[in-house]
C-alpha cells in the first residue's frame, strides 16, 4: 500500500498542496480527482520524488519510500515527453534499461506492449511520424514496460481514443490483480466511476475526502427518490424532509436517517399510492460533484 | 487478459523479493553513454557534418600544397655576363630550396633596352650594375619580394666569392668560424620550438574542439528537458548519472570525430608531401594528448553545467560566449606562462592541458607531477559534473533559462 501523510509543498507565497493525507491500496485503482490547480499533479510529482515535499512522506507498505523504490514505480507525468528523433522500440528498449532491465527482456515486453496498442508494426518508426494518440500510446507503453511495483499516472487517459481507453484499462486491471495499487488523475468522471474503486478528492491544495467507493457513498447524503399519485408537492411540509426537487408525482428528498424515511414512506401510503421508494446510490461523479461544490 | 499470466509482478511485497526476470547489471552511466554513441552515429545529419569537414580539410591541406608548389617563375633582364652570372646563382639556389623559384637571364643590349623590357612586361625587373660598380634591381611597378631576397642572395654570395677570389683565400675561409651555436642551460633548444609549436597546435586544437563539441554538449544535456523526458528519466537514474553518460559519450564522439579530422589532416600533408612542420610535432604530442583529453573532459563538464542552465537549446546561445572567453584566455595562461608561474599554471585545470606539456618538454619533471595534474583535472570534471547535477534537479520544473545565481538558490 502506498501512503501519502500530510505532504505540503508551497511555491513562493502560494500553498499548492496542504497537508494531504490518503492511501492507495494494493490492487485498487484509485481515482484522483479536483479542478484545474487543485494540487493532484505537484502531489504526484512529491510521491515521484520530482518535487521535493515542505512537509510530510509518502510511505510504501508502511516505510518511507526511498529512490530505488520509486525506480521501480511506473510514472507517467503531465507533460508528455520521449524521444522524437528516435524509433519507438529503441527509446523503449532504452528507458527499460534505465529501469534495470536486460536488453532483451525489454525488447520482449515493449514489443508486447506496442502490439497491444496496435503499434507492433510501427516500431522501427520515429516517434515524431506518428499520431498524436499514438504517442500517448507509446508513452502508457514506457510507463508500464518495466513491469512497475507501483503506477501513478497523471491523466493517462487524455488523448485517447475509446478503443485505446479499453486497451489501457485491461493493461490497468491486469497489473491492479497483481496486486500493484494504481493512482491515477482524471477529468473525465465517467471513466473515474467505471474503473475506481478508490476516490481522493482534492480542492484548492486541501483533501476533500478520500476512501473506497462504499465508505464514500455511505458518507453522502441519503438521498430518496417518491413516485406517488395524485401529487407529491406535499412533501415540502414534511418536517426532517430537504426537498431537492419535485416535479408533479416526483420527488427526491434528503433525509437525515432511516426514521424520517420510514415515516416519509408511511405518510406516502396514508396520502395515496406510491409507485416508487428508493434509495439513491450516487455515482462517484456525483460524489465529487456534491463535495466539491 | 491473454498476458495477463506474462505479466511478472516485480513488486514490493516480501521484502523485495529477487525478481526472477533477468536484470540488468549494467551501470546507468553506461547505458546513458552507449545511448549518446549510438544515436549520434545514426544521425544523418552528424554523419554529414562529419564527412563535410573531413572534405573541407583534405581539401584545405591540398590547397595549401597547391598554393606553395606552384612555382614563381621570374625572369631578369640583364646586361653584363656578372649579372648573368648572379640569376644563375639565384636560379641554383631557387631550385635547391623546394624546387619552388625559377630565374631567367635575359641578355639585353643596352641598360636602357633592358629597361625598355621592363616596362613593356617582358621582363619581371632589370639587373643592372652602375660605373662605381653599384647594382639595381629596376621592377615596373612593384619588385615582388621571392625575386628581390633571391637575387639579393644570390648577389651576396656572387660578391663574396669574387673578392675572396680577389685576395686569394676561398669564401668558407673568409666565413670560418662565424656560424653561432646556442645552447641551454635547461633542457634543449631543439625542445622549446618543438614544445612552442606544439602547444600552439594544441591550444589552437583545443579552443577549435570547445566552439565545435561544446554546444553539441549542451544540446545534448538540455535534450530531455526540451522533450520532457526528464521526468520519467528523474525518477528512473540519478541525474547525475545521466550526466556522466552524457559528458562521457559525447567525449567519446569528439574523440573519434578529431581522429578522423587529424588522421585525414595527416594523410593529405602526407600525400602532397608538406609533412615537414607536422612530423616535427607528432613524437612531442604523447602528454599533449593525454592532457588534451582530460581538458576536454573539464570542458564537457563546463558545457553540461551550461546544458543544466537552459531549458531549450536557444537558451545556450547567450552563455556560451562568455566560457568560450574564458577557455581562450586560460590557454593564453597556459601558453605564455613562464618560470614560477609556469609550475603554478600547469596544475590549474584547463590551463594545465597546455602548460604541463610545454613544461614537461622544457624542463625535467618528476612522473608524479603530470599525474598529480591530471587527478586534479579529472576532480574538477567531477565536481563539475556535481554542480550541473544541482542545477539540472532544481531546473527540472523551472520553466526558461536560469543563471548561475538564480539556480543556486531554487529549491527543488
Amino acid at each position: 500500500m502506498l501512503q501519502v501523510q500530510n505532504l505540503t509543498r508551497r511555491f513562493g507565497e502560494h500553498t499548492a498542496v496542504d497537508d494531504v493525507t490518503f492511501s492507495v491500496p494494493s490492487g485498487k485503482m484509485t481515482g484522483f480527482v479536483g479542478a484545474n490547480g487543485a494540487g493532484k499533479t505537484t502531489t504526484m510529482r512529491m510521491i515521484m520524488g520530482v518535487l521535493t515535499a515542505h512537509a510530510g512522506a509518502v510511505l510504501l507498505d508502511g516505510r518511507p519510500v526511498t529512490a530505488d523504490d520509486r525506480a521501480r514505480f511506473g510514472y507517467m507525468p503531465e507533460e508528455r515527453g520521449l524521444y522524437p528523433k528516435q524509433p519507438i522500440i529503441d527509446q523503449l528498449i532504452y528507458l527499460g534499461q534505465l529501469h534495470r532491465m536486460s536488453q532483451g527482456d525489454a525488447r520482449s515486453r515493449a514489443q508486447e506492449l506496442l502490439e497491444r496498442f496496435q503499434l507492433g508494426d510501427r516500431r522501427k518508426d520515429k516517434l515524431e511520424s506518428l499520431s498524436l494518440g499514438n504517442q500517448q500510446r507509446v508513452q502508457i507503453a514506457a510507463s508500464l514496460l518495466h513491469r512497475p511495483s507501483v503506477l501513478i499516472l497523471d491523466e493517462p487517459f487524455s488523448g485517447l481514443d475509446p478503443v485505446a481507453v479499453d486497451s489501457m484499462v485491461e493493461l490497468l486491471r491486469e497489473h491492479t490483480a497483481q496486486g500493484v495499487p494504481v493512482l491515477f488523475s482524471s477529468h473525465q468522471l465517467d471513466l473515474v466511476d467505471r474503473l475506481c474503486d478508490n476516490l481522493v478528492i482534492l480542492q484548492r491544495g486541501r483533501l476533500v475526502t478520500s476512501g473506497s467507493g462504499d465508505e464514500l457513498r455511505a458518507a453522502a447524503p441519503r438521498r430518496h427518490r417518491l413516485t406517488v399519485s395524485p401529487d407529491a408537492g406535499w412533501v415540502r411540509e414534511e418536517a426532517g424532509v430537504r426537498v431537492i426537487d419535485v416535479a408533479g408525482q416526483d420527488a427526491v428528498v434528503e433525509l437525515d436517517n432511516d426514521d424520517d424515511a420510514q415515516r416519509l414512506l408511511t405518510a406516502a401510503m396514508a396520502r395515496g399510492r406510491v409507485h416508487e421508494f428508493s434509495r439513491i446510490r450516487p455515482s462517484l461523479s456525483e460524489i465529487y460533484r456534491g463535495v466539491s461544490q | 487478459m491473454s498476458t495477463l499470466t506474462k505479466l511478472q509482478h516485480t513488486g514490493h511485497q516480501p521484502e523485495g523479493a529477487p525478481p526472477s526476470v533477468p536484470r540488468n547489471t549494467q551501470p546507468a552511466w553506461l547505458i546513458v553513454t552507449l545511448r549518446e554513441v549510438m544515436v549520434k552515429t545514426k544521425d544523418r545529419g552528424f554523419a554529414i557534418s562529419t564527412l563535410v569537414t573531413l572534405v573541407l580539410i583534405v581539401a584545405g591541406v591540398v590547397f595549401n600544397a597547391y598554393m606553395d608548389n606552384r612555382g614563381d617563375d621570374f625572369a631578369v633582364a640583364v646586361t653584363s655576363d656578372a649579372g648573368r652570372s648572379v640569376v644563375a646563382l639565384a636560379d641554383e639556389e631557387g631550385r635547391a630550396d623546394d624546387g619552388n623559384a625559377t630565374f631567367e637571364a635575359v641578355v639585353a643590349g643596352s641598360d636602357d633596352a633592358a629597361l625598355d623590357q621592363v616596362r613593356s612586361g617582358d621582363v619581371d625587373a632589370a639587373l643592372l650594375q652602375n660605373e662605381d660598380g653599384l647594382w639595381t634591381l629596376t621592377g615596373k611597378e612593384e619588385v615582388s619580394p621571392g625575386l628581390s631576397g633571391g637575387l639579393g642572395a644570390a648577389l651576396e654570395s656572387f660578391v663574396l666569392s669574387t673578392n675572396a677570389a680577389a685576395t686569394g683565400i676561398s669564401p668558407q675561409e673568409l666565413l670560418a668560424g662565424s656560424e653561432l651555436e646556442q645552447s641551454l642551460l635547461e633542457g634543449s633548444t631543439e625542445n622549446q620550438a618543438v614544445a612552442s609549436v606544439a602547444g600552439f597546435a594544441f591550444g589552437f586544437l583545443f579552443y577549435m574542439a570547445a566552439i565545435i563539441f561544446g554546444l553539441q554538449i549542451a544540446n545534448s544535456v538540455v535534450e530531455e528537458k526540451q522533450n520532457r523526458v526528464v521526468e520519467i528519466l528523474a525518477t528512473a537514474i540519478p541525474i547525475r548519472q545521466l550526466l556522466y553518460g552524457k559528458v562521457l559519450g559525447n567525449t567519446i564522439l569528439a574523440m573519434v570525430q578529431l581522429a578522423l579530422y587529424g588522421g585525414a589532416a595527416l594523410l593529405a600533408l602526407n600525400l602532397t608531401g608538406t609533412s615537414d612542420l607536422v612530423g616535427g610535432i607528432i613524437p612531442a604530442s604523447g602528454w599533449f594528448l593525454v592532457f588534451f583529453l582530460f581538458g576536454f573532459l573539464i570542458l564537457a563538464a563546463m558545457w553540461a553545467v551550461l546544458g543544466s542552465l537552459a531549458s531549450r537549446p536557444e537558451d545556450l546561445n547567450n552563455s556560451s560566449a562568455p566560457v568560450l572567453a574564458l577557455i581562450l584566455a586560460a590557454l593564453g595562461a597556459g601558453l605564455f606562462a613562464t618560470g614560477q608561474l609556469l609550475v603554478v599554471a600547469s596544475y590549474v585545470p584547463v590551463v594545465s592541458s597546455v602548460a604541463m606539456p610545454i613544461r614537461m618538454l622544457n624542463t625535467e619533471v618528476a612522473l608524479w607531477e603530470p599525474i598529480l595534474s591530471l587527478v586534479i583535472a579529472l576532480a574538477a570534471a567531477a565536481a563539475l559534473i556535481h554542480l550541473g547535477e544541482k542545477i539540472y534537479r532544481r531546473a527540472v520544473m523551472q520553466p526558461g533559462a536560469l543563471s548561475l545565481r538564480k539556480a543556486m538558490k531554487l529549491e527543488q
